[in-house]
């Protein structure tokens, strides 16, 4: 390829995440506006309007500095906004040409289009560029296109903030000179060659791509030459288009609500084989689908299964999502639904010839599924102690393989058996001298005999979640004589009591 | 029926992030639950003893001491089940010892010492079983609580192993000695550890004792505890988990709830008022003794010092040709000789004088300052230079018959070096147990406090520096100035509960202890052991011992210390003595420094930059109007620019005295002898004692007493007595009452802040030293200082600038002629100028400068940027570039400008291999042309001001000069031919910004352009206004009218802006 039939058009959007926050508010783009990124209470702006910054709010600010402009409207960062966003404008650039390079930035959008041979179609460069720039304003969005045979200088060009323009076109061989008056930011320059460029009194490109060039390689090594090449307008660049993504989804409206979940399973299994089909095409199986049901009303239902591991086999999956969509069923009719799937690499394990025979992993995926339709998700799994004080200070996790030697707890005693109740049961105590005297449980009067206490514990007092509890174990009788030994827990945050733990 | 309950085991913050409050507070708490004694029991030490034992003296309550020693032995304390998620981390378990007489507490001072030792290092360390063997006697044991030997063993191997672990401490301290202690927090792993130490007490007939294991006053400092737990094991709050506290029940509890929590246990309350009883020891009784000095068999200590003294007396007096002088002198030393004899303490007086012979025959320069300058003796002995028979200062403010406590010795050595000599001559003449530095606490300032709290509430990184950063370090702390405002101003919301709490937390563990430091200089000596006195420790820098208290524990304790300090003007005053012979060719005797006219005229108009004591805004305000003329003057000069003197409105009564503008008067008229040297107003200590002493015939010692009463904020009924028998000493001399009130609020107001005399008269001698010096050797005195920074009160900057005002010549860094100091040249007219050294080269290392040195000393001056990359290999790119920048190279053939040396210097630090070098001509660049272009005064500015803090060129405003003179703005040296109340615009760049906490918030601001130095005054008002101006901007324009009075002249801001314009925003954003 000769250098003159390469044209490239870069479409660059400063001020990005406010931009794509503002795209569909439009009743709100007439006013400054700020978007704030980090968690709360240390929030800053990182990116605002220009009805903003005439105000004199700069990007760093705190939420508090923020406060003292009450004009300004805060909207927080969304990524997800923020990548729709990019979706759409990389749509909108892929109008003009297939191959598109995504330039990747933090706070703002840079994609350059290979518009070479576009003439005959689209129009001369500047006519190509006036139209996308139409199309993207048209989007909601502000943005300045370079268009250039070379690659680099288009990028440069469309980054410099001094010029008025909103296109630029460098007539062909015309890089050197267009670049010229530009200043070094437009680079994106290490620290270190900022620093040097700075002490040598180099500030625009003009001057860096007057210094001679072996003296500069002998200095700065091929960065340098590099560096001079871009700024002269001749770095050849390879093109590297952005790849379409792939997705495995499959959406199907439905042409009247359907109520009965087993109706849908042969639409269920027919787009879980084109899921299947395309995964293995790809040498992958399915890690996990999520289904979601648009319902009646406009609810969305979504339910997502993940097996241990990730498979082909259409039947489990269609196990899977039966079992799951039984125990959470959808509250109103359906009206389409959508599968989308996530790809793992696909499960084969060698096993020894003389290794014992495991139990199928698919079964046992099975029938956790089926108890977890039964008790809830929360509660299938292995308990695992936290390093906390909280008497509850335990979590679940799903069921694993454990890695290093299985550590068992040596008890040199019996001891006692204790039921915890889960949860605690609300009780009514009757106190004598800060002394819990007699109590109702289960509808049952007890007289206490013995009470041990108060054990009290308490923490997390920097926290909103402080708690502060007052145990008693206490031995008491029943008004039918019956002995209960028991453990009485008081909440001292909300003064209430609850049996914990009964004692055998 | 109701025990008395005596808390025995109860740890303070000294026990580092172990303990969450002060010992004061836990004496005060212990005062308002009517505890009749206390006992304080610190991890590893008596660190908080001092402390404690003081406050426990002034309430009226005993104060029993001991500590909890670590002791591997033992095994490891108790920490929860492995099975549990836990992050606890091995230590050895506590044992807590209580002292029972002076024997038992010199025995825990020499273990704790025994172990500290046997490290190398700064650690923790532990003892052993057989340290405990060897100094068990005097000590009562308790068994202690989660921390302690008993419960490890009850929890690691049962019953048995706990029974086992009793009856070995019973071996060791005998069954008198040992106590089973139990500990009720209301945690149920806790009671049945209890229950078990109840059978094996029983089984082994030892008495119970019940403790509550404090660790703070009260319970809502469980939240203090808790956040350094988290500092300590390096983790957050969040993620601490079990390592905190279970609840918070180890606060000091009142006698009522700990005979409810153990109503069960017979005795075990009644025992803690038995044991508190059983333990006479109390820190008074410490049996300190300082060492002697060896002296020959025909002498005592006594006449030993007496023929030194007399020596010295010939040696200081016989030059001053003065005999009634002499004859003073002599009657004075006679006189401090005989109460010195009578008081022991020629050893002392021995020891300090063998520490200056061993300087001065090291050509270290030494001087005494502080009250010892009131002595005769000391003055004989070289370790003062004040003569105080000559000044006619007081001896009874150094030294009086019953003051009970050690006379106090400060020795000032020049920095660093030096100063380190002087204090391994001590270590290796005392021995490593009998001399140690005094230690300094490091307690949470704003700044440590609000990063450690930061982190354990887990902010990130970025938020910490810039809350950190937030705290202010300005004296004055105006009602606006709070934490929570500097907060709320930089952009934080301070009603977050998150930020709250962290606020609270900051402010709650202000002064808190975290760790043990050493003092830079303060000394102590005992005689023989001086573990026996105080547990001896490692401190981080090798070769040095630290004791576990600082100098005010030591000094309330009456342990002698002699304080080694450094300061930074005798080392200039040193280097001066070396250059002026050297380039001048003089001979300086510092001793005989002549009164000169010139001298005191540059004092007067206050032109005294980099001089010392002299040298601050307020100084300069004050030199016009005291005007000094004669070395006193000096004295008063440094002496009342103090907190005290202001506080106590004595410098304006005494200014217009000075100034003739008031007439001098007396309090009674039979004080005019004692305060005409200060025209009637009190300035000094020594004049509050003789007034006490002629007014109502108080003896030198009970008026030492009277100013300490007045001195500590506390002993205000020792002050009603003392004031009672000062009024009727004035009635006895017939003083009417106006007159007796007037004298005891000149005495009270001022005793607080006062300055001793003799302290003053050092550091004057010192000030004219360095204002000689700087009259007439500019350029040896500018060296010096320049050699010695950082010190005083400006930057080096300024001093260049200032020195360059006074027309000394001062030539930039090069590479072909600077050292790594500053050096003085000789010019070809005779003159002498300065040449910068490499050490101003900001980054450039040391070796690489003394290796390019060498180079050139070797084989001559360096030809090209190529030979000096190739001759000097230790310079890397980034000096090379350095160099380059701030013209270093300019000297080197080939080059003529700084931007060509870059050009090359960027080459020379890419240097070939070893085997293309051979070929070099393969590489060499065949166009010489040097493409980059000159840099422009800006440019080079920025890069003087970036790579070494200063320029030697022009002053950054003499460049704007046209431009502001079209602005109408002036220059400093027009300021002073401006009417007092005109209108002024004046602008320069910012050299010192000030807000003395005597001030009421007001700001100073010391502006310097390239005519000299202007001061501005900002209110608070418009502070308020404009915060960042006043606090971030380097170049300010400021408008207002100017005060010119008796020569000070102000301008008094009432308008403040940054200066901006495209130039000099270039400059502000680089300088300094």
């Amino acid at each position: 390829m000769t250098r003159s039939a390469e044209l490239y058009a870069c479409l660059y959007v400063r001020e990005f995440p406010a931009q794509a926050m503002l795209r569909l508010r439009q009743k709100i783009h007439n006013q400054p506006c700020v978007v704030m990124e980090g968690e709360p209470p240390l929030q800053y702006v990182c990116s605002l309007n220009s009805k903003a910054r005439t105000l004199g709010i700069v990007v760093g600010m705190t939420r508090v500095e923020i406060d003292a402009f009450p004009s300004a409207v805060l909207l927080t960062r969304s990524l997800k906004e923020e990548a729709a966003t990019k979706a759409v404008l990389l749509e909108c650039a892929g109008m003009f040409s297939p191959r598109i390079e995504d330039v990747k930035q933090d706070r703002s959008f840079l994609c350059v289009i290979d518009i070479a041979g576009t003439e005959t179609l689209l129009g001369p460069p500047n006519i190509l560029a006036q139209k996308l720039l139409t199309q993207v304003h048209a989007l909601g969005i502000r943005a300045r296109i370079a268009v250039s045979s070379n690659f680099h200088t288009a990028i440069c060009l469309a980054r410099d903030m001094s010029l008025r323009t909103a296109i630029t076109v460098v007539p062909v061989d015309n890089e050197s000179v267009a670049l010229e008056p530009l200043p070094l930011a437009v680079l994106n320059l290490s620290e270190e060659h900022a620093e040097t460029f700075s002490l040598w009194g180099i500030c625009t490109l003009g001057t860096l791509s007057e210094l001679p060039e072996k003296e500069l390689i002998a200095r700065m090594g091929q960065e340098g030459k590099r560096l001079r090449q871009l700024a002269q307008g001749v770095l050849p660049h390879l093109f590297v288009p952005v790849e379409t993504v792939f997705a495995l989804e499959e959406r199907m409206e439905l042409d009247s609500p359907v109520e009965q979940l087993d109706s849908l399973l042969f639409a269920m299994s027919v787009m879980l084989e084109q899921l299947i089909l395309r995964a293995t095409n790809h040498v992958l199986a399915l890690a996990s689908v999520t289904v979601t049901f648009s319902l009646e009303g406009g609810a969305l239902h979504t339910r997502t299964v993940r097996p241990a591991l990730p498979t082909n086999d259409k039947q489990i999956w269609i196990r899977l999502i039966h079992l799951d969509l039984e125990a959470h069923p959808p509250q109103a009719a359906i009206l389409s639904l959508m599968l989308i799937a996530e790809s793992g690499k696909t499960s084969k394990t060698q096993l020894g010839l003389f290794s014992p025979q495991l139990p199928e992993s698919m079964r046992l995926d099975v029938t956790l599924a089926r108890i977890r339709a039964i008790v809830g998700d929360d509660c299938v799994g292995r308990a695992v102690l936290q390093d906390s004080n909280r008497p509850d200070g335990f979590r679940i996790e799903p069921f694993s393989v454990p890695s290093g030697p299985i550590v068992e707890a040596i008890l040199d005693q019996t001891p006692t058996a204790m039921r915890q109740l889960r949860p605690a049961e609300a009780t009514t105590v009757i106190l004598k001298g800060q002394k819990p005297d007699a109590f109702f449980f289960r509808q049952k009067r007890y007289v206490v005999e013995h009470a041990y206490g108060p054990w009290l514990t308490g923490g997390d007092w920097w926290n909103s979640t402080l708690w502060g509890l007052e145990q008693w174990d206490v031995v008491a009788r029943g008004n039918d004589g019956a002995a209960l030994c028991c453990c009485l827990v008081r909440d001292l945050m909300r003064n209430s009591w609850r049996m914990a733990a009964l004692y055998d | 029926m109701t025990e008395r309950y005596v808390e025995l085991h109860a740890a303070s913050a000294f026990s580092f992030l172990e303990g969450a409050s002060q010992p004061e507070e836990m004496i005060e708490r212990a005062v308002k639950l009517e505890m009749p004694a206390m006992a304080l029991l610190d991890r590893n030490g008596v660190y908080g003893s001092a402390r404690f034992h003081t406050s426990a003296k002034r309430n009226g309550i005993r104060a029993h001491i001991g500590a909890e020693i670590a002791v591997s032995s033992f095994g490891s304390r108790v920490t929860p089940p492995t099975w549990l998620p836990q992050q606890h981390i091995d230590e050895p378990a506590r044992l807590p010892l209580l002292c029972e007489s002076r024997e038992g507490y010199q025995n825990l001072c020499q273990l704790i010492t025994q172990f500290k030792m046997r490290e190398k290092t700064k650690k923790e360390g532990a003892a052993i079983y057989d340290d405990l063997q060897q100094y068990a006697s005097g000590l009562v044991c308790l068994t202690g609580g989660d921390e302690g030997p008993l419960a490890a063993a009850l929890v690691n191997g049962g019953e048995e192993a706990g029974r086992k672990t009793v009856e070995q401490l019973v071996r060791v301290f005998g069954p008198k000695n040992v106590y089973v202690e139990l500990q009720r927090h209301q945690e149920r792993e806790e009671e049945w550890r209890n229950q078990a130490a109840i059978r094996i007490a029983h089984s082994l007939k030892l008495p119970l004792i019940a403790t509550n294991g404090v660790r703070y006053a009260t319970a809502y400092d469980r939240e203090v505890l808790d956040l350094f737990t988290a500092v300590r094991h390096h983790t957050n709050l969040d993620s601490a988990g079990r390592l905190l506290a279970l609840n918070s029940q180890r606060h000091v509890r009142p006698t009522q709830e700990m005979n409810m929590l153990f109503r069960d246990i017979h005795s075990a309350i009644g025992n803690t008022e038995e044991l508190s009883a059983r333990l006479k020891f109390e820190l008074n009784d410490l049996g300190y003794q300082f060492p002697p000095y060896s002296v020959p068999d025909s002498d005592t200590m006594d006449s030993f010092l007496k023929k030194r003294v007399e020596e010295g007396i010939a040696r200081r007096y016989g030059p001053k040709n003065d005999r009634g002088l002499l004859e003073r002198a002599k009657r004075q030393v006679e006189r401090e000789l005989a109460l010195i004899a009578k008081l022991g303490f020629a050893g002392y007086f021995l020891i300090v004088w063998d520490i200056v012979q061993f300087c001065k025959s090291n050509d270290i320069l030494i001087q005494g300052r502080g009250s010892a300058a009131n002595s005769a003796v000391c003055y004989a002995l070289e370790i003062t230079a004040i003569d105080p028979v000559g000044m006619e200062l007081l001896f009874e403010r150094f030294l009086s018959e019953s003051r009970g406590e050690w006379p106090d010795i400060d020795l000032d050595l020049p920095s660093e070096g030096q100063r380190e000599q002087a204090i391994q001559y001590v270590y290796q003449r005392y021995g490593e147990l009998g001399a140690a530095m005094t230690a300094n606490v490091i307690t949470y300032r704003g700044k440590s406090a609000a990063r450690e709290v930061g982190k354990a509430l887990g902010f990130d990184e970025e938020s910490l520096g810039r809350l950190s950063s937030l705290v202010s370090n300005w004296e004055w702390r105006g009602k606006t100035d709070t934490m929570a405002h500097s907060f709320h101003n930089a952009g934080f919301d301070i009603h977050h509960p998150r930020i709250a709490k962290y606020l609270e937390l900051c402010m709650r563990i202000q002064d808190l202890p975290r760790h043990l430091g050493q003092h830079s200089g303060g000394m102590v000596i005992c005689q023989g052991q001086l573990n026996h006195v105080v547990p001896l420790e490692r401190a981080s820098m090798p070769g040095r011992t630290v004791v576990q208290w600082d100098k005010e524990d030591c000094a309330d304790l009456g342990i002698i210390k002699v304080d080694l300090l450094g300061l930074g003007m005798m080392a200039v005053i040193k280097d001066c003595l070396d250059l002026i012979p050297e380039h001048y060719g003089e001979k300086i005797d510092l001793a005989q420094l002549p009164e000169d006219e010139e001298v005191y005229r540059t004092l007067q108009k206050a032109d005294t930059v980099g001089m010392f004591q002299v040298e601050s805004r307020a100084q300069m305000a004050s030199l016009p109007r005291n005007n000094p003329e004669k070395f006193y003057d000096l004295v008063v000069q440094v002496a009342i620019i103090r907190p005290g003197p202001i506080v106590g409105k004595m410098m304006h009564p005494y200014m217009r005295r000075r100034q003739k503008r008031e007439e001098i008067s007396y309090p009674h008229p039979s004080l005019e002898p004692v305060l005409k040297r200060t025209l009637g107003v009190p300035l000094f200590q020594e004049q509050l004692l003789r007034m006490a002493m002629t007014v109502a015939n108080f003896t030198g010692a009970e008026a030492e007493e009277l100013r300490r009463a007045v001195g500590m904020r506390r002993s205000w009924e020792r002050m009603k007595t003392l004031e009672g028998k000062l009024r009727a000493g004035m009635n006895a001399n017939g003083i009417d009452t106006a007159t007796q009130d007037n004298i005891v609020q000149n005495i009270s107001s001022f005793a607080l802040y006062g300055f001793p005399e003799s302290h003053a008269a050092s550091f004057a001698l010192i000030a004219y030293a360095s204002a000689y010096f700087k009259v007439k050797y500019l350029a040896a005195f500018t060296c010096a200082i320049l050699n010695n920074q950082p010190m005083g009160f400006y930057s080096s900057a300024v001093l260049v600038k200032d020195a360059q005002r006074h027309g000394l010549r001062i030539k930039p860094i090069d590479v072909q002629t600077s050292s790594w100091s500053c050096t003085v040249e000789h010019e070809h007219d005779g003159s002498l100028s300065l040449r910068m050294g490499m050490r101003y080269a900001k980054r450039l290392r040391r070796q690489s400068a003394e290796a390019l040195v060498a180079s050139r000393l070797r084989d001559g001056p360096f030809c090209s940027t190529e030979d000096l990359a190739l001759r000097v290999p230790q310079l890397d790119r980034k000096e090379l570039t350095l160099l380059a920048r701030i013209g270093a190279l300019n000297k080197v053939d080939g080059i003529t400008h700084r931007r060509d040396a870059l050009w090359q210097a960027e080459r020379a630090g890419k240097m070939e291999g070893p085997l293309l070098r051979q070929r070099s001509e393969w590489l060499q660049e065949h166009s010489d042309a040097l493409p980059l272009k000159q840099m422009n005064v800006e440019e080079r500015l920025v890069a003087d001001y970036a790579g070494t803090g200063l320029t030697t060129d022009r002053h950054p405003m003499y460049h704007r000069r046209p431009e502001l003179r079209r602005q109408g703005i002036r220059s400093a040296e027009e300021l002073r031919h401006c009417r007092d109340g005109e209108f002024v615009r004046i602008a320069g760049c910012v050299i010192a910004r000030q807000r003395p906490g005597t001030a009421k918030g007001f700001i100073f601001i010391s502006m310097e352009d390239e005519t000299g130095i202007a001061n501005v005054i900002v209110t608070p008002d418009l502070y308020d206004r404009d915060r960042l101006v006043v606090t971030r901007s380097k170049f300010l324009l400021v408008e207002g009218p100017l005060q010119n009075q008796d020569g000070v002249i102000h301008v008094k801001a009432t308008r403040l802006m940054a200066l901006s314009g495209n130039a000099l925003e270039v400059q502000s954003h680089d300088f300094h």
